[in-house]
């Protein structure tokens, strides 16, 4: 049984009085431990996808399914990673870490010694006072998978969060998110319309056509890990994916210049 | 920071207004009356503060600002959530609520007279009626600010209702919440200086009329000079400092 199934899920929004599909009957399933990359142009609608799978949107048809049951409504067991970051500056690094810990009733003393450990396993335990203003974009990111992960969520969702980012600090990022993903095998899904950071990260790359979002084509990366973004190996699988996609760009490109 | 030099200009201008003033004084341009000497002024401040009255007077006053300031705020912060949680409060409340706000302090003083008498009562109600609808404003254009990214992420890890609100909505709308507490403590101190000249039992403001029943004019420019320092100590340095260090952390400069 797949850990988390897509069964049907369409969406629409209104725009003026009408009706408009963004997302258009998708189907998917992901198993167990399983590092899943979602790629589109941009505006298709994965961010979307990302939401309902996290319950803070509802899809007009069709279901999520997590462990065999429909999920109803947001959960900490599916937890977001936002694009921002989204860390709350009224509180230090730590208590950020902590604040899911903390809504759920846990002890102080067990919800510090739990986000020190994730703290430590970001490289950060030494900024665990510091507030995020103080902190660079990258450390922000680390500081906010840390929150997710400290949760222990079945799945991960991981909405665009190194889009932001240079590209020196995305690249180390991208590494370090696969020792990551390889220490706890959480099930990732990961959006992003770099087809590059898909590669070097997913085990599947799955691609969306342009508006009304559904999956086009789905791509097995079988490659060892830790990959790199600048591996040739990469750049041949990426350049494999653009043939695929070039047609939904264009196409996005023409509906936008409309 | 501390910047040496920023102070020595500001030292350096007071003393040149002290000297100037000594010497329109010393000019006998103008009678005594209309304008005491500084060490007069100095004088009256000293007997002031010897003789405990401008003590008691503060003590007085500070009483009557807490209290009005504390139901104002509890209050005002109330309507102002529940005005974000529902629409027609909003529209309908909300109207009135702007309407009242532009009424300046000193114009609540008569309706308040006839309401409780010359009592304290009557001034702590002029306090909360200066304040709690800028602070009903503040709270609700605050609240209706929090990053709606914030609300996600927090319900996403499983935060809702009481706890919610508690733990991020109000630290998010804190920059709002703070400014809108700076607002309504520069309103309640300026309708408390106005209600007590006109309400007149005790506290600053009966100092200063009392002053000039009796054409006590060193007693009337120090008990301004007091006024303006308490404002300048309170507005300038606890909550200008408060602001700037949320505005930092907040990451809005």
């Amino acid at each position: 049984m797949a850990k988390l199934e897509l069964r049907n899920v369409s969406k629409f929004f209104n725009h003026h009085n009408n009706s408009i599909k963004t997302l258009n009957n998708i189907n998917l399933q992901i198993e167990d431990g399983e590092f899943v990359c979602l790629v589109g142009p941009s505006g298709c609608g994965k961010s979307t996808l990302l939401n309902i799978v996290a319950g803070l949107e509802k899809p007009d048809e069709g279901e999520v399914i997590l462990d065999g049951k429909t999920v109803n409504g947001t959960n900490p067991d599916r937890l977001v990673v936002f694009q921002e970051g989204a860390l709350f500056p009224w509180l230090n690094v730590i208590d950020n870490v902590e604040f899911g810990l903390k809504i759920a009733g846990i002890d102080k003393e067990k919800r510090r010694e739990r986000a020190l450990h994730y703290l430590r396993l970001m490289q950060l335990d030494k900024f665990a006072d510091s507030y995020i203003y103080q902190l660079s974009i990258g450390m922000r990111q680390r500081v906010a998978i840390a929150r997710a992960l400290v949760m222990d969520p079945e799945v991960l969702l991981m909405d665009e969060p190194f889009a932001a980012l240079d590209a020196q600090t995305r690249d180390l990022l991208v590494v370090e998110l696969q020792l990551l993903w390889q220490k706890t095998r959480k099930t990732i899904i990961f959006v992003t319309h770099s087809i590059a950071e898909s590669v070097c990260l997913g085990d599947r790359v799955i691609i969306f056509t342009h508006r009304p979002a559904s999956i086009k084509k789905e791509f097995k990366i079988d490659y060892r890990r830790p990959r790199l973004m600048e591996d040739p190996e990469i750049n041949k699988y990426a350049s494999n994916i653009l043939d695929a996609l070039k047609s939904e760009v264009i196409a996005a490109m023409k509906e936008e210049n409309k | 920071m501390i910047n040496a030099h920023l102070i020595l200009k500001k030292v350096v201008f007071y003393v040149l207004i002290l000297i100037t003033w000594q010497l329109i004084y010393l000019s006998n341009l103008l009678p005594e009356l209309v304008l005491p000497s500084p060490s007069q002024v100095g004088e009256s401040m000293i007997i002031m503060i010897t003789n405990g009255s401008l003590a008691y007077a503060l003590g007085t006053s500070f009483m009557r600002l807490a209290i009005g300031l504390v139901i104002s705020v509890t209050i005002g912060f109330t309507l102002g959530y529940y005005m974000t949680k529902h629409r027609i409060l909003y529209d309908t409340f909300g109207s009135l609520v702007l309407g009242l706000q532009s009424i300046p302090s000193i114009a609540w003083v008569p309706l308040s007279i006839i309401w409780f008498g010359i009592n304290d009562m009557s001034i702590i109600f002029v306090i909360i009626a200066s304040t709690i609808f800028s602070v009903i404003i503040t709270t609700y254009t605050g609240i209706r600010n929090v990053p709606t990214l914030y609300i996600k992420a927090a319900t996403n890890m499983g935060a809702k209702g009481f706890v919610l609100m508690y733990e991020v909505i109000i630290p998010a709308a804190l920059p709002y919440l703070i400014s809108g507490l700076r607002q309504a403590w520069s309103f309640a101190w300026r309708g408390l200086i106005s209600a007590e000249m006109l309400i007149t039992i005790l506290g600053l403001g009966f100092l200063l009329i009392t002053a000039r029943n009796v054409y006590d004019m060193p007693q009337v420019i120090s008990v301004m000079i007091i006024i303006m320092t308490i404002g300048l100590v309170v507005d300038g340095f606890i909550f200008s400092r408060i602001e700037n260090k949320v505005a930092t952390r907040y990451g809005i400069r």
